[in-house]
């Protein structure tokens, strides 16, 4: 059964996210981000005693309500595709593309502070300048190589 | 607190899934300029999250402190690095698990990456698997978290 449209409305979805970095700060005082849980997962298997618990829990609420979101749409299917990327390039040659991808995100994520909630959203809320000018940077560079990448494959991604 | 801590990355996940943000042609269409509602997505994230007094005694863990970190030369050189991954990921790091969570299994490999990567910034820096947080959370009191 799909209990959820195909896409929540961004009216919703934005202001509920906006208001989950307002709760975070509410119950913990903390900047809502999530590369830092990244990190903590990894240090709490290395030595569960030296995490910081609370980035440990909010990967795992991450992780469970992924899965909810997931069985109220349908049911997770897994699947190996990847959108126009997958039609593009095959299984051997994404893989690698998207570990390298995923690899430039932690790498920035972890030297500049923030990804695009920890900066676009909850860094931007509370204006903060590196945050605005990180921000800023991500959308623009990553708009850019989008349009040029796809000028260079005639369309196809 | 930890209580709470789950259920709002319960939430978030959620509404990552829910909203299509973990979809790679969402994103994809978003840095494409096809369609402004992801746009509109963050932008009102932004609006909401904004909504807190500067001084704050909040409800459950004391003082709100806000590290409002300066412009640095890292934030225009590493947006730039993160931009491109963004770009060939077309996911970041919260909706890399929620794709994963929705079966696109690829996921895994972006967030293998992402660790990687983590770890890669943490060599080079020379101190592995850290407690330190990165600048914007420096300046956070302790808490009992």
């Amino acid at each position: 059964v799909e209990l959820l449209p195909e896409r929540l409305a961004w009216y919703i979805a934005g202001p509920l996210i906006g208001l989950l970095v307002v709760a975070l700060y509410a119950v913990a005082n903390k900047h809502l981000g999530v590369t830092t849980s990244y990190l903590q997962v990894m240090t709490f298997v290395k030595s569960p005693r030296t995490a910081e618990m609370w980035r440990v829990w909010l990967f795992a609420g991450l992780v469970g309500g992924s899965l909810i979101a997931a069985f109220l749409k349908g049911g997770p299917s897994p699947n190996f595709t990847y959108g126009a990327l997958g039609n593009l390039l095959p299984i051997a040659a994404i893989v690698p593309v998207l570990f390298v991808g995923g690899m430039l995100m932690g790498f920035r994520a972890r030297w500049g502070g923030g990804c695009t909630s920890g900066h676009g959203i909850t860094g931007a809320a509370i204006l903060s300048r590196g945050a605005l000018v990180g921000i800023v940077t991500i959308m623009a560079t990553a708009i850019g190589i989008t349009l040029i990448v796809h000028l260079i494959t005639g369309g196809r991604l | 607190m930890n209580l709470f801590v789950i259920l709002i990355g319960m939430a978030f996940g959620f509404l990552i899934v829910a909203s299509g943000l973990s979809s790679y042609t969402v994103i994809h269409d978003m840095l494409l300029l096809r369609g402004s509602d992801v746009f509109l997505l963050m932008g009102s994230s932004f609006a909401v999250a904004m909504l807190r007094r500067r001084k704050w005694k909040t409800p459950m863990a004391g003082e709100l402190s806000l590290n409002q970190v300066p412009n640095e030369r890292k934030h225009v050189f590493g947006g730039a690095i993160f931009g491109a991954g963004w770009a060939t990921a077309g996911t970041c790091p919260g909706p890399a698990i929620g794709m994963t969570a929705s079966g696109g299994l690829l996921g895994l490999v972006v967030m293998a990456g992402l660790g990687s990567g983590i770890i890669l910034r943490n060599l080079v820096a020379g101190n592995i698997f850290s407690r330190r947080d990165p600048p914007l959370d420096q300046a956070q009191p302790a808490t009992n978290s």
